[in-house]
């Protein structure tokens, strides 16, 4: 059983190292937001690959489902929020947020 | 066991096209593509509600908003990206996976055992009866999204 609980925690590490890169190395909003996207399946693929190896499914996929609605409430949030920055900014680049003058 | 390592290949893939494609688009289909493998394996593990939350909501729902957004800030101008990103994120990432397949089986072996004990019953129980809670809080942040979105978009009033 330690198999595939390691196959399932290989993977979720993999894409949750490649969310925190994207975050680090991107500059457009919305693909910082595809990145956090990218860390949230790792840890729904964590959440499930554990349950899964110590035979408790049925808790593991009640909070992924959990997550997920979440999700949901927290993508129509950011987004709306993106769409108000790119109206006051006229662009999508994130340092443009670093100027304190409005 | 063959094919879900492959399933999960395909889901890492995808992910990392997500971010690395230059055209906002076709990240937001490779995010898509990656939900949708992400989908299948979750069915694979004897877990389909998540599996049909995964697909209907995530592959489908969250790509409908991100592509409306697309649409919505499309700016004309382009943002200039790094020169580095392009080729030091593969670099590092694939440092990264090295280190992870080299530490996380020590790292797992050093998790205290968990009580797995065997669950009974049915996804329904679980869902309502032990976690119940769970539901409470969901409904507060659907609550708290819509009000947030309301929020964002409201009008100027005359007066103002």
């Amino acid at each position: 059983m330690t198999n595939t609980w390691y196959l399932y925690v290989f993977f979720a590490a993999a894409l949750i190292g490649a969310g925190l890169l994207g975050l680090l190395a991107k500059r457009n909003l919305i693909k910082l937001f595809i990145a956090i996207e990218v860390i949230g399946k790792g840890i729904s693929l964590l959440l499930l690959g554990t349950g899964f190896a110590k035979a408790s499914i049925l808790t593991a996929q009640a909070l992924v489902i959990t997550y997920i609605v979440i999700e949901v409430s927290l993508v129509a949030t950011a987004l709306a929020l993106i769409i108000n920055i790119t109206r006051h900014t006229k662009s999508l680049d994130v340092r443009n947020l670093a100027k304190l003058k409005g | 066991m063959i094919l879900q390592t492959a399933l999960l290949i395909g889901v890492v893939i995808f992910s990392v096209l997500a971010i690395l494609l230059r055209d906002l688009l076709k990240s937001a289909i490779a995010l898509a593509a990656a939900s949708l493998l992400l989908g299948i394996i979750f069915f694979r593990m004897n877990a389909p509600y998540a599996g049909v939350f995964e697909i209907s909501v995530v592959a489908g729902l969250i790509t409908v908003l991100f592509v409306l957004t697309i649409a919505l800030t499309k700016t004309g101008e382009e943002v200039r990206e790094s020169r580095l990103v392009k080729w030091a994120f593969p670099l590092v990432f694939i440092a990264f996976i090295v280190v992870d397949a080299l530490v996380m089986k020590s790292l797992l072996g050093q998790v205290p055992a968990l009580a797995a004990g065997a669950e009974s019953g049915s996804f329904g129980e679980v869902l309502w009866r032990a976690r119940t809670y769970d539901l409470v809080g969901q409904i507060a942040v659907i609550l708290a999204g819509v009000f947030s979105v309301l929020a964002l978009f409201r009008k100027r009033e005359k007066h103002d």
